[in-house]
């Protein structure tokens, strides 16, 4: 037989699964009555802010020049006093000439400004990015104390990890807050961001861990042999290839800690899903709202594996 | 040069102990080629292992040019600089190419530059017929090649003996060709070795010593020809008349 892998069948079978799948939840939601109102999400991500510009004091419009989308007014107080105001054109309320007192509306200006969830997408992000970097440096230093031949390095490190991989991490950010916030007087953030590097700490050590084991005892061996002291053997031979060996289980773990940021909004850090759940609240556009913000969440992963999957591409000309 | 004296090496596990290395004294001149050979298992790596300290052994004592590298004193990494080794399994750095392999410790270790390094390296890699491979990384290497940078890279420290871990064994047999005249050639310029090997042949062409190991002993020592053509020890002579 001539083996014949033939890709389109299945392609066309995905699409239908796909399809088919996509075909079912529309058909269960438009069952029950839900008023969709996706023209209400868009504000929340950029909104127009209108300003009122007013009056500073009491006088004359001296003159007053539209020139685009923008008037420029300029006012000459009782005192001689001159202002210059720009507001958008189509806003403008007064005429050249004409008596102002102080508070009078001359116009509004706009501006475009983030909504809660570009700013929680944001928080999400430097909250993620601070937390993993504390979290690979945890995770280095307690993979390193791991494979120690010091009983007490080793045991030390083994408790931390038993600890923090045996307690929810939900569990874990209360304690980081209530408790040790009060305690050391930690700000949310701070407590959010020990916690979260913690918990991601105690995982990556274990990836560590097993990527210095997982190389060859003779790497080591080669390098003490030319006379390289163990850290200079470590950081230059052993850890460089590790690190290539633990980047796809490594960068498995900074993306779940993305998600698993999100629980940091139950001490009330407005991060991506907790400004969902305030939008919410105000709008109870339930549906659109979490569909949007998993939508956002799954966004940044996947930029994330992308740029690990071209990492891994990069470091495969030594294999 | 090399001084052992009464090396042990013991290891224990789930209630067993095998004295790997039992009592192995010897010693190595300056310019001389020793090769130790035995059938496997008799301790013969273990012993060359101890001789850096890659093995820590259990009793006795190895003096590289006099100094005593079980003395917790003993800076080992010093002394490592001075002992290039050889393993059967090349353990070149997979993530740096060939020149990068002869540099990393020139550079971290003897503390050249940049330049400096590169260039003993490429004349070493001339010197063991690689030179055009530079930048390749060692996946890309035979294995008689891959083993032959690994030579490049021990003599790029400038070593005052080379130990080798049965450097042959791990390659296919039209490669071993190759290895061996780098190593002949390195021992016809006076180099001082120190040879764990199954190559019988080699044994008898360059040392000028063979010393003879079974279950953790040296059982017979001495010159090639009285060693091949007349040896004492019943051992010995089973053992040649398997291999020879």
């Amino acid at each position: 037989m001539i083996a014949t892998d033939k890709v389109w069948p299945w392609k066309l079978l995905l699409a239908v699964i796909l399809i088919v799948t996509a075909a079912g939840i529309y058909g269960s939601v438009s069952r029950i009555d839900y008023e969709w109102r996706w023209y209400r999400v868009p504000q929340y991500f950029l909104y127009k802010a209108e300003d009122v510009i007013k009056t500073p004091f009491d006088g004359v419009v001296k003159n007053v020049s539209v020139s685009g989308s923008e008037a420029v007014v300029d006012l000459v107080s009782l005192d001689g006093e001159q202002q210059q105001l720009i507001v958008d054109g189509e806003t403008v309320k007064v005429d050249a000439g004409e008596d102002l007192f102080e508070g009078d509306t001359i116009g509004f200006v706009y501006e475009w400004n983030m909504g809660p969830l570009l700013t929680g997408l944001w928080t999400t992000m430097w909250i993620s990015a601070v937390s993993s970097v504390f979290g690979l440096l945890i995770g280095l230093i307690a993979g390193l104390m791991k494979i120690s031949k010091n009983y007490t390095v080793r045991t030390l490190a083994a408790i931390y990890v038993e600890v923090i991989r045996g307690t929810p991490l939900l569990v874990q950010i209360f304690i980081a807050y209530f408790f040790f916030g009060t305690v050391f007087n930690l700000d949310r953030n701070v407590a959010g961001i020990g916690a979260l590097a913690l918990f991601a700490g105690a995982y990556v050590a274990e990836i560590i861990r097993s990527g210095i084991q997982s190389i060859a005892k003779g790497q080591m061996e080669a390098a003490r042999s030319l006379g390289m002291s163990m850290p200079q053997a470590m950081i230059d031979v052993i850890l460089p290839q590790a690190f290539k060996r633990i980047l796809p289980p490594l960068s498995g773990q900074f993306i779940s800690l993305i998600k698993d940021s999100s629980l940091v909004s139950v001490i009330a850090i407005t991060d991506l899903t907790k400004s969902g759940r305030e939008i919410i609240t105000s709008t109870f556009a339930t549906f659109e709202i979490w569909l949007v913000v998993a939508a956002m969440y799954l966004i940044v992963t996947s930029i994330l594996s992308q740029f690990v999957f071209y990492l891994e591409r990069r470091y495969r000309v030594s294999d | 040069m090399i001084r052992a004296e009464n090396v042990t090496k013991i290891f224990t596990g789930r209630g067993v102990t095998v004295r790997a290395v039992d009592g192995v004294s010897t010693k190595v001149d300056k310019g001389e080629v020793v090769c130790i050979i035995g059938p496997s298992g008799s301790g013969k790596s273990t012993f060359i292992r101890c001789v850096n300290g890659l093995e820590k052994f259990t009793e006795g004592h190895v003096f590289i040019d006099g100094v005593d590298i079980a003395d917790r004193k003993t800076n080992i990494n010093k002394i490592r600089a001075e002992v290039g080794m050889v393993f059967q399994q090349f353990n070149l750095f997979p993530h740096k190419t060939v020149l990068e392999n002869l540099t990393l410790a020139q550079r971290r270790v003897r503390k050249r530059n940049k330049k400096d390094a590169q260039e003993k390296a490429r004349a070493l890699l001339l010197k063991v017929g690689i030179g055009e491979k530079e930048s390749e990384y060692p996946s890309r290497l035979s294995g008689g090649q891959q083993q032959r940078v690994a030579i490049a890279r021990a003599l790029a420290m400038d070593p005052k003996v080379m130990l080798f871990d049965e450097p042959t064994s791990a390659l296919d047999p039209e490669m071993v060709g190759e290895v061996l005249d780098v190593m002949k050639t390195l021992a016809r310029e006076g180099m001082t070795m120190m040879v764990v090997t199954h190559e019988m042949g080699f044994a008898r062409e360059v040392a000028d010593r063979v010393l003879f190991m079974d279950e953790g002993k040296v059982v017979e020592e001495g010159t090639p020809e009285h060693f091949f053509i007349e040896p004492r020890e019943d051992r010995t002579k089973l053992f040649l008349k398997q291999v020879l």
